[in-house]
Order: structure tokens, then C-alpha cells, then sequence
């Protein structure tokens, strides 16, 4: 079967698929607003006429294209072009200040590919296992699990753990804007049409990290008058040993974003700043991370490009897309003969393996893709902030519009982006805020969820192994965070 | 090379000299239309409207562009579809949930009935009653006498949605205790029901899974059988007063020129009727179930007043 499915490939249409889906991927990725789905949704029409083997492997090759290619204006002009790259902007931009820019590239670009081959291989030998797995969780171990996730954010991301809560709980509260999930009533729309749908996560990202760059630096008179000291482009190299010593980094990353990519809904970027905040908490110099660990880029790349064979696995095993992007890819798949679901490994399952192969393969075109376009994208370093910030400017108004083809999220976008120049000069850490709307609206319709299910009873919150065991985990990291903190000599 | 240019000369002074009214009905089209899609690019409806659009393109002389204004489950783009410019050029496909649902239940900024002509239906998916396999329950019937003697939860793809609607009203009227839990989506409350955290589902997209023995199908909310399932009764076979027909139709701003409507129509009626189109739409796993504007009209119109006693029964 693998050796059937990979003569499968050996065909000259399969390979300038794979080629143009992981360029265009890359490059709409590195566009702040332009995400996965839209690049995904755009090209399907392209692949109608198409085989259907090198037409999902152009659309995956744009899936896994498009979370790397967030990464490169991350780590260059600290603009992430997709959410799940706001981790890795933390500690990316700070070595591309140094000069190191093109380290951090490479780290993002090994450790995606990491993520990647793990993912796949899952993907490969467990879908439906992991597919049955992924269905034990119901509403009440989703909140569980949720729950946890915000207090590793909040307890080991690094800085001030209040203004990590308060930030978290400023993005909670804006989530409750729009369409009550239970009830479908409107809350906080102020009677306005446009307000129902509530602040969407691409306007408030590009708002928070892209607009709020530009007046930072427009603020900044050091950027206005005269040029500024750009600093050398230093070495590039980044060797094996490097990454050999980060590999329990790696494995957990990829693990983590493998299992979160698995359960319907997260997404990429909660799984990224979890396993950043894992990877910081493991480190023997935590305090590092935040101003350029190389740790700090490659433990959250590893884990977004993860979550791409996670996401795969209930999608293509029982015909369940767990997201937007994934809906999308069903479609695709559906387009072409291969309607994911039972009865897609019985049928189909050449073309399956063949697509699960390519996918593992095409990490040999990602490298060498991704190494060439740095060599270009780097001198992006070089380019005097005022001559950058308007380009910035209006790729971030574009953004923001075409996620909806609706103007109020330009204006979320601008006003998200006066809120994040206001917390950052105030120093508020950012990421938090984007997890707290990430997560919150979902905690709360899990969480209310589980109690219509369970007839108002929080037993439901303990009532399965999956459960205690999150909120054992819960209370761990409760404890060892108090443990340190008890332990720090006071100043 | 000459002689084509000299006849679109000629053909541009004909169109001079033409009434101006003449020219808008008789050589409709003369520039792009553009098909809103109330949905993101990528969806079903998407998909399948952008077939739609292709295949008629070739009938009307003209590109269809489709646009996707996404969000508030659709009613963002009716409205602004309906303040739309009535000349033919501006079309939205839409479903049930911003044609009849949701005008239901609230002030949505327009009215389907007054605002918009429905030009015809061309497909609409099944939503199915469904329960896990190891489910006590095998019928409808006995999905309902359980739900006397105790709490019965089912999973929808949202909040007032129309399979929501529809079994609030089966609830009220048996005196059961059906409770209702709203997912993000139908592809979560088909999880939550095969992982047995909801007692039941009410959701599109089940055949695979079905014939799988995953889940089982006691019935399907629409007006008429699934033909994969001519089994599975609807909920009047079953004796339940409630229904939620899918409809996935195009609809016109309300004052378009009636001959306008008519070429449309024939147009896209003509490639909904193709067996390319269907082909398609079997690939896609979805029906095609063709209704002429004024039927497609009536349907809303009926369940518009239904949902809105509905509506007003659960306080809205």
C-alpha cells in the first residue's frame, strides 16, 4: 500500500503542485490578514480541473505554507501574518534585532518542519484511533481543557502574571460582544447590526500587533527624524547540535499541537503560546525567553505547524472539520471524489496515503523553499522604519477588510490597534489579550454547555477520567507556580 | 478582424438609438453580475453557488462574480443585498436560516417577503434526526416518550436556528422535556453526539456516518424524504407538527424588472436541471432540489409565519 501509494507520486503535475501550493502558501501567510482559509478557499476553483492527488496537495501545500509563511513577518517586522505566529514574534523579533533575524528564520523554518513530519506520522498510523479519542471530548472536558490552557498561559508565559490575568480577562470580556451562544440574544451590540457578529480575531490581531507597531514607531522621534541604525545582518548558520539540544523542546511541542489540532475548535495559537510557555518553564534560563531564545521561536512554530496533521485526523476520519480552514479542505476533498468520513480509508485509501505522503515529502520543498525566499526576505530588516510603516499601514487596512468584505472590522482593526499602542507603551503584554478572545466565548459555551447537559450540576466538571485529570493537572500548575513563588526570596 | 469590429460598431449605434428601458430589459446583461454568498468562501453554499455561477455565466453572456459578505449567520449580507441597486446585477444565494429563521425572531434591517424576489431553489441539505448507535432509542416515537419520563438533550448547529426551532415546537406540543444544547456549528453537535455527550442531533451531512452504524437516523425535519433514506420518516409522518425545510435558493432585490427575473431564472433553472450541475452536486454530497421562484416564495412566506408563532412561544 505505502509503496503503491508513493509510485502515486512519481508524476511531474504532483510535484509543480506541491511547488506552487507551498510558495503561494508562504506568501499569503506572510501577509498580515491574508490567512490559510482564504488562500485555501480562493485556489479551490483553481483545482477543479485538476487530479484530484495534485490538487489537494496543492491546497495542503498552501495549509502548511501559509501557518510558516505567518512566521517570516513575525519574526522580521514583529507583524505575525497569521494569529498562530504571535508567539513566535515574541521571541523572533527580539533576535532579529540583534541582527540575528536570519537565525530565527532558520529555527522557525527547522522547527516547523519538525512539528510537520510528527504530525503527518501521527496522522498516518493512529487517524482513527485518535479520531474515536478525540470524541471523548465533550463540552465539559473541552472547558476543562481550555481552562487549563489559560492558566498555563497566564502562570508561565513569562512577565507580570497580574497583568497576564488582566489582559486575559480584557480579551474574555470583549468576546462577550455580539451573539449570546446559548441563547442567541445580542449583548453589548448597542442596538447596531453590525456589532452581532462581535470582534472578529483577525481585525483585533492585525489591530493589536500591526497597527499598533506603526504608531509606536510613529511616535517614536528617534524613527521619524533621520535614519535608524539598522543592525549588521550577523551569521545565519544554525547548527544540528543546536536543535539536538532543544529536542524534548521539539517533541513536546509538537505533541502538544498534534493533540490540541486533534479536538474540534482551538486552533493553532492557543496550542503555539502553551508550548512557549511550556518550553519557558522547562528551560534552565527562563529569563531569556522574551529576548531572543531561540527556544522561544522554535517551541511555538513546532506546535502551530503540528496542528496541521492534528486537524486532519477527525476531519478526514469522520468527515468532522474542527475549524474554518479544515471546513474548507473537507470541501476540497469532497470536490474531488474523496468524501472524508468512514468510508474514506476503504475506498480511497491509495490516494489518501499517497496525499499523507507527499505531505511528509513535501517537508524537502518547504527547507529548500523557504532557505531561498530568506535570503530576499531578510533585507527587509535594512528598510528604514519610514519607509516600511506605511506599507504596513495599508496592508493592515486591506486585511482587515477582506476578512469579511465588511468595513466595521477596518474600524475594530484601528481601534484595536490605538488599545495595543496604549497597553504596549504601558507595557501590557499583548499575547494574553488574544488568547482571552480566542478562548473565551468558547469556555463559556462549553462551560454552559455542560451544565445543560448535565441539568445544572457541576458534577459533570469531575464526572469522567478525561476531566479529573485535567483539573489534577490544573491544580499541579497551580501549586508549583505558588511553590516558586513562596520559594523567591522577596525584594 | 475588420469585420467584427464594424459590426459591434453597428451594433453599439443600434443600442443608441434604443430606448433606454427596452435596452435594460431585452439585452440584460450587459455588464458583470455579481452573486452574493452569505458565507465564507469555501463553504458548501459557497461552493455550490460558485458552480451555479460558472454554469450559467456561459447562458447569460456575461461573468457572474460571486462576493462573500460572512457573518450574523447571513443576515449581514441579505440586508445589504436588499438596499441594493433592483437592476438584476446585484443576487444573493441564500438559505433558510436568513430567509426565515432568523426574520423571525428579530429585527434584522429586512423583510424577505417585501425586500427580495425569489428567483428559484436549487438545493437545500436534509438535517436528520440522528442518535449513537448503542442508543436506547429506535424511533422518533420512543425519542419522545423518553423525554417524558426524563430530560432528553439534543445538540444544534446554533442557537434559534431552525432545527432548534422546529423541536421547541415538538417540545411544546408533546409536553416533553427536550433540551436543547447549541454547538458551534453542525460538525460540533455531530461530534458531541457521536462521542454520546448529547442524547441526539439535529444536523446536516450524516449519510456517511449513518451507513456506517456510527449513528442512526429515526427521521429528517424536512418536508420530504431523503431519498438516501426513504425509511426515515419526516416529522408529520411521524405525527409531530413541525417541520424545517432547507432551502438554498438566489433571490433578487424586490423591484427588479419582471423580465429581468424570467431570463434569470430560465438561466439558472437550466443549469440546476443539468446533470453536469448535478454530478457536481452529488461530489459535494448535496441535493439538488429545484423550485420555481414563486413555489420557493410560498415556502418562505409559510414558514416565516410559522417560525414566528414559534418564535413568540419560546418569549421572543
Amino acid at each position: 500500500m505505502l509503496v503503491d501509494a508513493f509510485l502515486e507520486l512519481l508524476n511531474l503535475w504532483v510535484l509543480v503542485a506541491a511547488l506552487v501550493g507551498i510558495v503561494s502558501g508562504i506568501i499569503i501567510g506572510a501577509i498580515p490578514g491574508l490567512g490559510p482559509t482564504m488562500a485555501i478557499a480562493l485556489l479551490i476553483p483553481v483545482t477543479f480541473s485538476m487530479q484530484p492527488i495534485p490538487a489537494i496537495i496543492l491546497l495542503l501545500g498552501v495549509y502548511q505554507g501559509a501557518i510558516f509563511g505567518g512566521s517570516i513577518s513575525a519574526v522580521l517586522l514583529n507583524v505575525p501574518g497569521t494569529p498562530s505566529s504571535a508567539a513566535t514574534a515574541i521571541d523572533g523579533f527580539a533576535m532579529a534585532r540583534r541582527g540575528e533575524g536570519g537565525r530565527a528564520l532558520r529555527f522557525a523554518l527547522y522547527a516547523s518542519v519538525v512539528g510537520n513530519i510528527f504530525s503527518c506520522l501521527v496522522l498516518m498510523a493512529l487517524a482513527e484511533p485518535l479520531a474515536r479519542f478525540a470524541l471523548d471530548f465533550g463540552p465539559a472536558e473541552m472547558a476543562m481543557l481550555m481552562l487549563f490552557a489559560l492558566l498555563v498561559i497566564v502562570l508561565f508565559g513569562g512577565g507580570s502574571k497580574l497583568d497576564a490575568l488582566i489582559m486575559v480577562l480584557v480579551g474574555a470580556c470583549a468576546g462577550i460582544v455580539g451573539l449570546d451562544p446559548i441563547s442567541g440574544t445580542p449583548r453589548f451590540t448597542f442596538g447596531s447590526f453590525a456589532f452581532e457578529n462581535g470582534f472578529q480575531l483577525i481585525p483585533v490581531l492585525i489591530g493589536l500587533f500591526a497597527m499598533s507597531e506603526v504608531l509606536l514607531q510613529a511616535f517614536d522621534r528617534e524613527t521619524l527624524v533621520g535614519d535608524v541604525e539598522v543592525p549588521p545582518l550577523k551569521s545565519f548558520v544554525v547548527r544540528f547540535v543546536e536543535l539536538w539540544r532543544m529536542r524534548m523542546t521539539l517533541f513536546l511541542s509538537s505533541l502538544i499541537g498534534t493533540f490540541v489540532g486533534i479536538l474540534p475548535g482551538i486552533g493553532s495559537t492557543v496550542p503555539a503560546f502553551m508550548s512557549y510557555s511550556l518550553a519557558r518553564s522547562r528551560s534552565a534560563d527562563p529569563d531569556a525567553f522574551g529576548r531572543g531564545a531561540p527556544e522561544g521561536v522554535a517551541a511555538p512554530e513546532a506546535a502551530n505547524n503540528a496542528v496541521t496533521g492534528g486537524a486532519l485526523v477527525p476531519t478526514l476520519a469522520l468527515g468532522i472539520p474542527g475549524d474554518a480552514v479544515t471546513a474548507v479542505i473537507l470541501g476540497a476533498f469532497m470536490l474531488h471524489g474523496l468524501a472524508p468520513g468512514p468510508f474514506l480509508f476503504r475506498d480511497h485509501g491509495l490516494e489518501v496515503y499517497a496525499i499523507f505522503e507527499a505531505l511528509l515529502l513535501s517537508s524537502i520543498p518547504t527547507v529548500i523553499l523557504g532557505l531561498l525566499f530568506f535570503r530576499v526576505a531578510i533585507h527587509v530588516t535594512r528598510i528604514q522604519p519610514r519607509h516600511l510603516l506605511p506599507a504596513i499601514t495599508i496592508l493592515a487596512i486591506f486585511g482587515a477588510f477582506s476578512v469579511n468584505n465588511s468595513l466595521f472590522d477596518v474600524w475594530v482593526m484601528l481601534g484595536a490597534g490605538v488599545l495595543g499602542f496604549l497597553l504596549r507603551r504601558a507595557n501590557f503584554p499583548l499575547p494574553p489579550l488574544l488568547i482571552g478572545l480566542i478562548l473565551g466565548a468558547p469556555f463559556e459555551q462549553s462551560l454552559r454547555q455542560a451544565l445543560l447537559t448535565s441539568g445544572g450540576g457541576y458534577g459533570i466538571f469531575v464526572g469522567s477520567p478525561i476531566t479529573i485529570g485535567l483539573v489534577a493537572l490544573t491544580v499541579l500548575s497551580l501549586a508549583i507556580s505558588l511553590f516558586f513563588s513562596l520559594r523567591k526570596p522577596r525584594l | 478582424m475588420r469585420y467584427t469590429r464594424r459590426s459591434t460598431l453597428a451594433l453599439l449605434a443600434g443600442m443608441a438609438i434604443t430606448p433606454l428601458a427596452a435596452v435594460a430589459q431585452q439585452d440584460y446583461p450587459t455588464r458583470p453580475i455579481t452573486l452574493v454568498v452569505p458565507y465564507g468562501a469555501g463553504g458548501t453554499t459557497d461552493i455550490s453557488a460558485r458552480q451555479m455561477a460558472t454554469m450559467a455565466e456561459k447562458i447569460l453572456g456575461q461573468p457572474i462574480v460571486v462576493e462573500n459578505q460572512p457573518g450574523a449567520s447571513g443576515t449581514n449580507a441579505m440586508r445589504s443585498v436588499a438596499s441594493a441597486e433592483p437592476d438584476g446585477y446585484t443576487l444573493i444565494a441564500t438559505t433558510s436560516s436568513p430567509s426565515f429563521v432568523t426574520p423571525a425572531l428579530r429585527d434584522v434591517g429586512y423583510d424577505t417577503l417585501a425586500d427580495f424576489i425569489p428567483i428559484l431553489n436549487y438545493s437545500g441539505p436534509f438535517h436528520g434526526v440522528v442518535v449513537p448507535a448503542d442508543s436506547p432509542y429506535d424511533t422518533l416515537d420512543a425519542l419522545i416518550e423518553g423525554a417524558k419520563s426524563g430530560a432528553v438533550t439534543y445538540g444544534t448547529a446554533g442557537a434559534m436556528g431552525g432545527a432548534h426551532l422546529a423541536f421547541a415546537s415538538v417540545a411544546k406540543d408533546t409536553g416533553t422535556m427536550l433540551q436543547h444544547v447549541p454547538f458551534d456549528g453542525a460538525s460540533k453537535a455531530t461530534a458531541a453526539v457521536l462521542g454520546g455527550h448529547v442524547d441526539a442531533a439535529l444536523v446536516p451531512a450524516y449519510r456517511d456516518l449513518v451507513q456506517d452504524g456510527q449513528l442512526r437516523l429515526l427521521g429528517v425535519l424536512d418536508g420530504t424524504n431523503d431519498p438516501d433514506f426513504p425509511d426515515a420518516p419526516t416529522l408529520k409522518e411521524a405525527g409531530l407538527a413541525a417541520e424545517f425545510p432547507s432551502i438554498v435558493g438566489i433571490m433578487a432585490p424586490a423591484g427588479t424588472d419582471p423580465a429581468i427575473i424570467a431570463k434569470l431564472e430560465s438561466a439558472f433553472t437550466e443549469v440546476a436541471s443539468s446533470d453536469g450541475f448535478k454530478t457536481f452536486m452529488t461530489d459535494l454530497s448535496q441535493p439538488v432540489r429545484i423550485m420555481s421562484g414563486e413555489n420557493l416564495a410560498a415556502t418562505i412566506e409559510e414558514n416565516f409565519a410559522a417560525y414566528r408563532e414559534i418564535a413568540k412561544d419560546l418569549g421572543n
